[in-house]
């Protein structure tokens, strides 16, 4: 064959070429997008007319109308009849709805509960950190122990000062972890096994100096907790967008890891454990949030012994966490069974155990397929919450409404709901945002194939 | 399948360095899916250092069998012995068995949610406590030996089905294993692709690892096997050399069968 000929039939593929220019660019956008036809376009005028009508009404009332200071709610109405809204009434009952009855002159326990959480958890989101599971663990774990210990005050028992000093030592543990990571570029445990000597020792030896470490901090900690000298804050006035949180909290908090031990139980192949899941979860599924909280407030009392009489707030959480985690097995099932049988199989034949199969092969892959269920559950959760007003516990919405019912403020219903409304929509989308977030940099894996 | 048996008699056989220590002994091995009889009084004995390839029609248990050499599948009567240690449900020994048979799916059954590097190293470190940087020594030599050392950082997603197919070996290599089994390992992959997976476990073969095959690569039999197993409903109906095998088969049964994969 001759050079000719082999440069005849060689195969050469035809240059790429541009698309046709009314389909790309901001015109191609608006064809594609609003003005595709007729009826496109009639939908288009209507809809942005709509648009215009609300946002007008929305700053109307919300703006222009508005009154930002007044004493009662008699004030407002005389000045805007009605039209705008009272925002001076927020400002007034501001600290009620966000701490319902706390005393003003303690309610930096409260704030002071939330920088902690908010500053353990800010490690998750710093890039060098290593042993994240481990502090997001330490915080879910003994978090709430430490913000009992601080919210309550009083004398409180053997077993809450044990956890907090517990949680308080974790916590200092972590800030020193992320410290030393920054400052010395070496983690916490590695500076201290090497400070001490042991770093050329047996692995095993390590952490015994980290317990013996951990063990000083807890010292320390249980002898600063003792001279801790707050007020008693009994449960019974906690109230406003502070209870919502400590109740959705500790229910966001324990419904993925008991949600998923129920998952777990009802696929186990061990049929005392699957009924009794099965049954648990069957049951809390079917019966209403609300119906679960009366029975928890008015009927568990007349089973325990008189001495015990739990709060009615460490009631309503339990029955909260067992309803979460009803949903949430369910949640957990689904994803469980969208994973691929090959894996199990893999993971097996590789001698992984039961548990490390679960942990490290069928969960992340689970969870993975799961965000957008488990965040929606946590959402419904949260606005779930707000059942507690009915059996009379003030959170953010029903101290909203203890406001209108004030001499000074009859009737000043709607800014305390558009308010509470807020700061709902703007956690919950938060939340909505972290999730897609996460679907989208958790086991970067799947999506690039 | 595109071999003809004329092709098939030009391959020169792998070298073999059968022992007579037998790693596998399977005696009246019974195993039913509900109702369906699916293992019939199975008796297999393997040597150390032997390869075999079993073949069979669909649904003929050949998969089942040597999934049950590794307890992915439980079998309802008979023996299974494996380096001398009897499977039962003990799970200490299921356990034990496992760590030293490696095994390769049709399907690859790769993480997806870990590296290249990770799924080799997972084992190691969970099952056998080896520090991480050993583990990941090891798996960047198995990496090399399977040709794809570049890979190491990527995801398997990211992979063709012959490079994932290659990193599964790798896998099970970490674990060092002493017996090896293969369900299918190439009937998923595209034709192109077939080829260096084969390769692979030729040089596999080679290094003298005892190896348990299903496949329905004629030529890969041909080259590497010591003795081909032919099962249909779920009984073994033929066992011998790949020459006599392919050459002068004994029942209609295999006849017919090879008639049908080697025709065209």
């Amino acid at each position: 064959m001759t050079d000719a000929t082999q440069s005849d039939t060689a195969f050469r593929p035809k240059p790429s070429l541009p698309p046709p220019a009314n389909t790309v660019g901001a015109v191609g956008w608006l064809r594609k997008n609003l003005f595709g036809g007729p009826v496109d376009t009639i939908l288009t005028v209507v809809s942005l007319y709509l648009v215009y009508l609300i946002v007008q009404f929305a700053i109307e009332y919300g703006i222009i109308n508005a009154i930002w200071s007044a004493d009662t709610y008699r004030e407002c109405l005389d000045i805007n009849r009605g039209e705008g809204a009272c925002w001076a009434g927020i400002g007034v009952w501001f600290n009620s709805m966000m701490y319902g009855r706390y005393p003003d002159e303690e309610q930096w326990r409260v704030n002071l509960g939330g920088i902690i959480l908010l500053l353990w958890l800010i490690p998750f989101w710093l890039p060098k950190i290593t042993g994240k599971i481990q502090i997001g663990m330490s915080a879910v774990l003994t978090f709430p122990f430490l913000g009992a210990a601080l919210f309550l005050g009083g004398e409180f028992g053997i077993f809450l000062h044990v956890m907090a000093s517990v949680a308080l030592t974790l916590f200092a543990a972590v800030w020193l972890h992320v410290a030393t990571t920054y400052v010395f570029g070496r983690s916490l445990a590695e500076l201290l096994v090497s400070a001490t000597g042991f770093a050329g020792k047996d692995d095993r030896l390590h952490k015994y100096v980290l317990l013996g470490a951990f063990g000083v901090g807890f010292v320390l900690s249980l002898v600063y907790l003792g001279s801790w000298d707050l007020v008693e804050i009994p449960t019974t006035i906690w109230g406003g967008l502070f209870l919502t949180l400590v109740i959705s909290g500790i229910g966001i908090a324990s419904a993925l890891p008991n949600g998923i031990l129920l998952a777990l139980g009802r696929r186990s192949k061990m049929p005392v454990i699957r009924v009794f899941c099965t049954a648990f979860i069957e049951l809390f599924r079917s019966v209403p949030l609300i119906t679960i909280l009366f029975m928890a407030v008015t009927m568990m009392p007349l089973f325990l012994p008189v001495e015990l009489n739990p709060p009615k707030l460490a009631m309503v959480i339990v029955a909260v966490c067992i309803f979460a985690a009803a949903y949430m097995a369910e949640t957990v099932r689904g994803g469980l069974q969208a994973v691929n049988k090959g894996q199990y199989e893999a993971a097996q034949a590789m001698g992984l155990n039961f548990w490390k199969m679960m942990a490290l092969i069928v969960m992340p892959q689970a969870l993975k397929l799961m965000i957008p269920n488990i965040v929606g559950s946590f959402m419904g959760l949260m606005k779930d919450t707000t059942l507690v007003s009915i059996i009379g516990l003030y959170d953010i919405l029903l101290m909203g409404k203890a406001a209108g019912q004030n001499p000074n403020w009859l009737g000043f219903h709607t800014e305390p709901l558009l308010f509470t409304a807020m700061f709902f929509f703007v956690l919950c989308f938060a939340m909505s945002k972290y999730s897609q977030h996460l679907e989208r940099t958790i086991g970067g894996g799947y999506g690039r194939r | 399948m595109s071999i003809d048996t004329q092709a098939l008699d030009d391959v020169v056989h792998v070298a073999s360095a059968i022992s007579d220590v037998v790693v596998i002994e399977l005696a009246g091995v019974n195993k039913w899916y509900g109702e369906f009889h699916v293992l019939k009084d199975i008796n297999l004995s393997v040597n150390k250092g032997e390869r075999i390839v079993i073949c069979g029609p669909s649904g003929s248990g050949k998969s089942t069998m040597i999934r049950c050499i590794n307890r992915l599948e439980e079998h309802q009567a008979g023996d299974i012995i494996v380096n001398g240690t009897e499977m039962g449900n003990n799970l200490k020994n299921i356990d034990a068995i496992r760590r030293d048979v490696g095994m390769v799916f049709q399907q690859f059954n790769l993480f997806p949610h870990l590296t290249v590097l990770e799924n080799c190293t997972l084992a190691p470190i969970w099952v056998k406590n080896m520090p991480k940087a050993e583990a990941e020594k090891i798996a960047m030599q198995y990496l090399e030996r399977v040709k794809i050392p570049e890979q190491a950082q990527k995801y398997p997603g990211q992979l063709s089905g012959g490079q994932q197919q290659r990193v599964a070996i790798a896998r099970s290599l970490c674990m060092s294993p002493t017996i090896m089994l293969f369900d299918e390992p190439t009937s998923a992959l595209d034709p192109e692709m077939i080829s260096e997976v084969l390769d692979v476990m030729v040089g596999l073969a080679e290094s003298g690892m005892t190896m348990l095959v299903v496949t329905h690569e004629m030529g890969f039999a041909k080259r590497v096997a010591d003795r081909v197993i032919f099962m249909d409903q779920g009984e073994i109906v033929e066992q011998n050399t790949p020459d006599e095998f392919f050459t002068n088969p004994k029942s209609d049964r295999t006849k017919l069968f090879l008639s049908q994969i080697l025709a065209h």
